[in-house]
Order: C-alpha cells, then sequence, then structure tokens
C-alpha cells in the first residue's frame, strides 16, 4: 500500500516494502531500512535509516506535522489513499488570504478576464498592504464585494474559474 | 534629585522586555507590577511579577498606549517609578510629563528631550549644532515645491522620510528628479497616515550604508558617557534582525570618532538615563546622525555581553539619582556579541507576519547564550502585537565563535506551530559575506537569492519524509497491521 506525504508542498511516494527484520521503505524509488524509531528521555525523537541516526523535534498542528530536523523546518502532511482517490484538479485558481487581513481595495470584478500576475485584490493587515495576484490566466469567479471585507488566514479572498478539461 | 532606591516599579510594557525588566528587579530586590490586557491575562510577564493590573482598550494594543490608565494603575499600586520599555508609550513625551507629574519616577529621559530627539528635524538640527556630521538635508516648508526645488539642490539619490517616523513606514529612495515629485507625494500622505503628521524630509542617501548606534549614559547634568557601539545593518523592511557588539571590521579610529560624537551629543542634551545615538556610516568612513532613541534598545543585550553590565540596573541607578557610578572606568569590552530577532514571519513570502499556536517550545541552554522571551508553549501567536518573538543573544571571544555559537543555537532552536524566521537567521549567519562582516543595510535584498533556502539532497529529503512519515498515526497504523514487528524496531509512542 502507498502513500503520499507533502513535504513543505512536495509530494513523495512512500511504499512498505517489508516489515521483518526491520522495516523497510521505499521513498520515491530509494529504498531505506529503519532500524530504530521513537522518542528519548530528553524529549526529542530519532529515527535510525540505513544505520544512520537523526535526531529531530516534532509537533502535531492539525493533520499537519511539523519537524525540525538537519537544521530546517519541515511541514509534513499525509494523503490518506481514500482522499486522494476524490482529489480532483489543483488549488491553483484560488487566492488565499497569507494573513487575517481586510480588503483595502478590489480591482476585478467576477467574469473578468484577468492575466497572470494583474492585481486583483488589494488587502491590508496591520498596516502592510499586499497585492494579490492573478496566478494564472483565466476569468474571474469570485472576488470580494467591497472594500472592508475581513478574511481569517487561509480563507479564500478571489477565485478564478476552473481551467477547461484537457 | 532624589538619591534613594525604588522600592516598586511598575512595568509598562509587555513580553520579552517586561521580563527582562523584571528579572533585574528581583535581583535588586526591587517590588514590580505588571499590567496587561485581557487577551494576555496568562502572558509570562504577569505571572513573573509580584502584582499584576488589568488595563482596558479597545484593542490591546490601545490598552498599552492610555497614558491616563497607567499612571493611574501605578499610583493605585503604590508604585514609585515607571519602566517604560520600549515601543508602546517608551518614547512618548505626554506620558513621561504624566509620570512625573503624578509624583513618580520616569525611568528615562525628561519630557523635553524626548519632544526634542523624538522629531527628526528638531533632533537633527540640535546635533549638527553639537558639531555631528548630519546628511545634507531639506527640510519642508509644507510647499511642495520649494521642497522639490531644494531636494534637488541636493542631488540624487535622496532619501524621503517622515518628520515623525519611525519603523520605515513613508520612507523611499529617489534615485531621479522625475521620480521625485510623485514619491513626496505618497510619503507624505503615508506619513499623515501613519504619525498624524505630513510633513517629511528629504536627505542625501549614503549608497550601501552601515546601521551603526552608540549606547550612550547620561546623568542629567551633562555628565555623558558612551558604552561601545553596536551594529545593525541587517536589516529587512528598514527593521533589524540581526545586531552585534562590536562592530564588525570598524576602524578603530573610526569606531573612536562616532562613539566620541555620540556622547558629546548626549553631554550637550543633559540627558539623562540610557539613550541611543544612530548614525549611518558610508563605505568611505564618512558618517552622518540620523537620529536619537530615547529608551532602551531591542538589542541592548549584545551591548551587555561585551561589557558585562546590566543597562537595566544602570538605568533604575540612573533614575533613582545614583549617576553614573555603576559604570567602571575604563569600561571594560570583552568579545563578541550577537543577537538574532526570532520572528513570526515567512521569510520566503516577503517576511510576511505568521500566525499560530506554539505547539512545541525546545530552547538550547548554555553559558553564553541568552534566550529573551515570554513564550510558552500553547500560547496563540496572533497579529494583535509585533512578530517579534524572542531574541537569540550569543557571546564569543571572537566574532568567529560567536557566529559559529549562534548557528549552533538556532540548529536546537525548535519553536514549532507557527512559522518563524529561525532557517533563515541562520542562512544569513552562514553566508559568506555576513561571516567576512560586508554588511550594509541592503545585505538581505542584495544577497536574496543566495539566502534562499538550499535545495536538500535526496538522502535528507527523505531521512525528513521518513520522519515524518513515522509520526502519522494512518501510517503507523499500516506498518503495526501485523504484530511481530512492534518489538523489532523499538518502542513507539504517541
Amino acid at each position: 500500500m502507498g502513500f503520499t506525504l507533502h513535504l513543505d508542498g512536495a509530494a513523495h511516494e512512500i511504499e512498505i516494502l517489508a516489515r521483518r527484520p526491520h522495516l523497510r521503505l521505499r521513498v520515491d524509488g530509494r529504498d531505506y531500512e529503519i532500524t530504530s524509531a521513537g522518542e528519548e528521555d530528553d524529549g526529542r525523537q530519532h529515527v535510525e535509516i540505513d544505520a544512520k541516526p537523526h535526531r529531530f523535534v516534532r509537533a502535531h498542528v492539525g493533520n499537519r506535522q511539523i519537524l525540525r530536523m538537519q537544521g530546517r523546518t519541515f511541514e509534513a502532511e499525509l494523503l490518506d489513499p481514500r482522499d486522494a482517490a476524490r482529489a480532483g484538479g489543483t488549488d491553483l485558481g484560488c487566492l488565499r488570504a497569507p494573513i487575517p487581513c481586510s480588503v483595502v481595495e478590489v480591482h476585478k470584478r467576477p467574469g473578468e478576464a484577468v492575466t497572470r500576475g494583474e492585481t486583483l485584490v488589494t488587502i491590508e493587515s496591520m498596516k502592510l498592504q499586499i497585492a494579490l495576484l492573478a496566478p494564472r490566466d483565466g476569468t474571474l469567479a469570485k472576488a470580494p464585494r467591497s472594500a472592508g471585507e475581513t478574511f481569517e488566514k487561509d480563507a479564500i479572498v478571489a477565485e478564478l474559474e476552473p481551467l477547461p478539461k484537457a | 534629585m532624589r538619591s534613594q532606591p525604588f522600592r516598586k516599579i511598575l512595568i509598562a510594557n509587555r513580553g520579552e522586555i517586561a521580563c527582562r525588566i523584571l528579572r533585574t528587579l528581583k535581583t535588586s530586590g526591587v517590588a514590580s507590577v505588571a499590567i496587561h490586557h485581557a487577551v494576555e491575562d496568562r502572558s509570562p510577564h504577569v505571572g513573573q511579577a509580584d502584582e499584576a493590573v488589568e488595563i482596558f482598550g479597545d484593542t490591546p494594543v490601545a490598552a498599552h498606549l492610555d497614558v491616563e490608565q497607567i499612571v493611574a494603575a501605578a499610583q493605585g499600586a503604590g508604585a514609585d517609578a515607571i519602566h517604560p520599555g520600549y515601543g508602546f508609550l517608551s518614547e512618548n513625551a505626554r506620558f513621561a510629563a504624566a509620570v512625573e507629574a503624578a509624583g513618580l519616577v520616569f525611568v528615562g529621559p525628561d519630557a523635553e528631550t524626548i519632544a526634542l530627539m523624538g522629531d527628526k528635524i528638531s533632533a537633527r538640527n540640535f546635533a549638527r549644532a553639537q558639531g555631528v556630521p548630519v546628511a545634507p538635508s531639506v527640510t519642508p516648508t509644507g510647499d511642495l515645491s520649494s521642497f522639490l526645488a531644494a531636494a534637488e539642490t541636493i542631488g540624487f539619490p535622496l532619501l524621503i522620510k517622515a518628520a515623525a517616523g519611525g519603523g520605515g513606514k513613508g520612507m523611499s529612495v529617489v534615485r531621479s528628479a522625475s521620480e521625485l515629485r510623485s514619491a513626496a507625494r505618497i510619503a507624505a500622505s503615508e506619513a499623515e497616515r501613519y504619525f498624524g503628521d505630513g510633513r517629511i524630509y528629504a536627505e542625501t542617501y549614503v549608497e550601501r550604508p552601515r546601521h551603526i548606534e552608540v549606547q550612550i549614559a547620561g546623568d542629567g547634568d551633562g555628565q555623558a558617557l558612551h558604552l561601545y557601539e553596536r551594529e545593525c545593518s541587517v536589516q529587512r523592511r528598514f527593521q533589524k534582525i540581526i545586531e552585534e557588539a562590536p562592530a564588525a571590521a570598524l576602524a578603530p579610529a573610526l569606531r573612536d570618532d562616532i562613539c566620541a560624537a555620540a556622547a558629546r551629543l548626549a553631554s550637550a542634551a543633559h540627558y539623562r538615563n540610557l539613550g541611543t545615538v544612530e548614525f549611518i556610516v558610508a563605505a568611505d568612513g564618512r558618517f552622518f546622525f540620523l537620529e536619537m532613541n530615547t529608551r532602551l534598545q531591542v538589542e541592548h543585550p549584545v551591548t551587555e555581553m561585551i561589557t558585562g553590565l546590566d543597562l537595566v540596573r544602570l538605568q533604575l541607578e540612573i533614575a533613582a539619582g545614583f549617576g553614573l557610578a555603576g559604570v567602571p572606568r575604563p569600561l571594560p569590552r570583552r568579545g563578541h556579541a550577537i543577537e538574532c530577532r526570532v520572528c513570526a514571519e515567512d521569510p520566503e513570502r516577503d517576511f510576511l507576519p505568521e500566525t499560530g499556536t506554539l505547539a512545541v517550545l525546545e530552547i538550547p541552554s548554555a553559558p553564553w547564550l541568552r534566550f529573551e522571551n515570554a513564550l510558552a508553549p500553547g500560547q496563540r501567536i496572533g497579529t494583535e502585537f509585533d512578530p517579534m518573538l524572542a531574541k537569540l543573544v550569543v557571546h564569543g571571544d571572537t566574532r568567529e565563535q560567536a557566529v559559529e555559537r549562534a548557528l549552533q543555537a538556532l540548529d536546537q532552536l525548535a519553536l514549532l506551530g507557527v512559522r518563524t524566521n529561525i532557517d533563515y537567521l541562520a542562512r544569513v549567519l552562514d553566508h559568506p559575506g555576513f561571516r567576512a562582516g560586508e554588511l550594509h543595510t541592503g545585505f538581505l535584498q542584495e544577497h536574496a537569492a543566495a539566502l534562499q533556502p538550499k535545495a536538500l539532497d535526496a538522502a535528507a529529503t527523505d531521512a525528513a519524509v521518513i520522519a515524518a512519515a513515522l509520526g502519522f498515526r494512518n501510517f503507523r497504523n499500516v506498518v503495526f497491521d501485523v504484530p511481530e514487528p512492534y518489538a523489532s524496531i523499538g518502542a513507539w509512542r504517541n
């Protein structure tokens, strides 16, 4: 059974090859043996991959996981194969609020044609104005009605019409 | 002047700086009063103080800016002084005056000095009169066309700033006469909007300038000392993120000149308490007065680490009338210190502020390390206050050692649940230009491409993928759907 794990937004395929005598996994076509894994007395995690030990710190935030490992911070999400089967196209038509914000100006209206890089909406947060740009060419499907409308972080502020299926 | 130690002090601030001040109050045997808005009633500074008073306002920030309410809180608690920290009311002349009018001591300069230095134009005029170099500039008359004409005579590039400004708001670089008119208009409207004062001024813009500032201490009677300089050139959005003391690769004669100019300015102003004189230093060794901050700086710990002084204690001694007796002369200067500001922000998305809940906090510990913070696991990181979460400050015998130690500490620091600039700070410290001390205020923009996260090799990426996968319950359930391997790969928790 295969899993897809998103690490900082990039998809990686994991397969379980064997469980005994040690766990063996295939990640994007490369095979690894995991000889030990768990939590240490100081609360840090460890995992030994091909006899090489790694120590790291882990936090669960909602259904995401954040790891601090190898001097870097990673965000990971595991796609349940059942969800993956349902999932359709991409999110490329959605403009989400990068931070909690309010709308300063709406530059385009639903139904208007937009080109990639064009400013669709200007938002403001903590006295900082941010332009939300069209991620691709297309037609605007949804936009805030007026200035002053507020959005939570990650809420969809504007959306393009889906691309026709190829 | 009183010359009598304080018994109880109200701290008109929050977060890491409130905790920092509390530490000195505790070791000095002075009782403490914290203030807090309802949203921060479980903040560490509240728990660490001897007493806490709730303050009210439409927003948490509005409560922290309420002069009358905070003075009344200090009086009600029986405090004999107020320490303002930095930010909020620390450079508000009306607040300083209200504190003194209430019969309390303001731990800082008098209201007149705050007002003098708080206005960039009057501060520059004062500095020029004391023989401190000031960049050629135009003071606005309120008439845009005469301002534009005068600005053109200085030559380009020019820097346009708000007279009442700070933090980069209303600031822009103009490189040609054709851009000047619209840039001046925008700066004036931003200045009006953020500071309620539309006056702007223009000055010579120094290319690749360094931002070097001098810590000064004055007794209020004309005696003033400098406590060496700090380099604060590494900035994003005109705000500092890495500071160090002493400045990297600064010629000793130039250092002495800059420090002496700062002390001269403080002495002429009959400056009382601690302050910081900021300079722009050009590559050719010219230096210009930028502004004076009439309070404790965010980056004061780097000065403490190289001098061994407790600057908050020194502030209290001066405010209590003991003058500068607490400063050894000559003042020792030992090794090198670096401060990194850990912020809830995304360096890959133009340093936009981030929000979240702090799920895991792991703080490295070492005798050469200070982690100034007011964090607790489970804490919500919102946008109601500044995105700075903590300051990581390290000391080393040499700058090289300090850089290595900062890298080591950042590597061990885990602050999970909100996106931070920790990895970015490490990339900046590790950059060859930073290591060589080739700093200027445009350093981060200049090296933006090199400061992007480096691609990981496949083995390192796969290790992170495996570590993450094993942390997901759905994955473990499949791994362990037969019982035997449980024993063979060790103890699993969570």
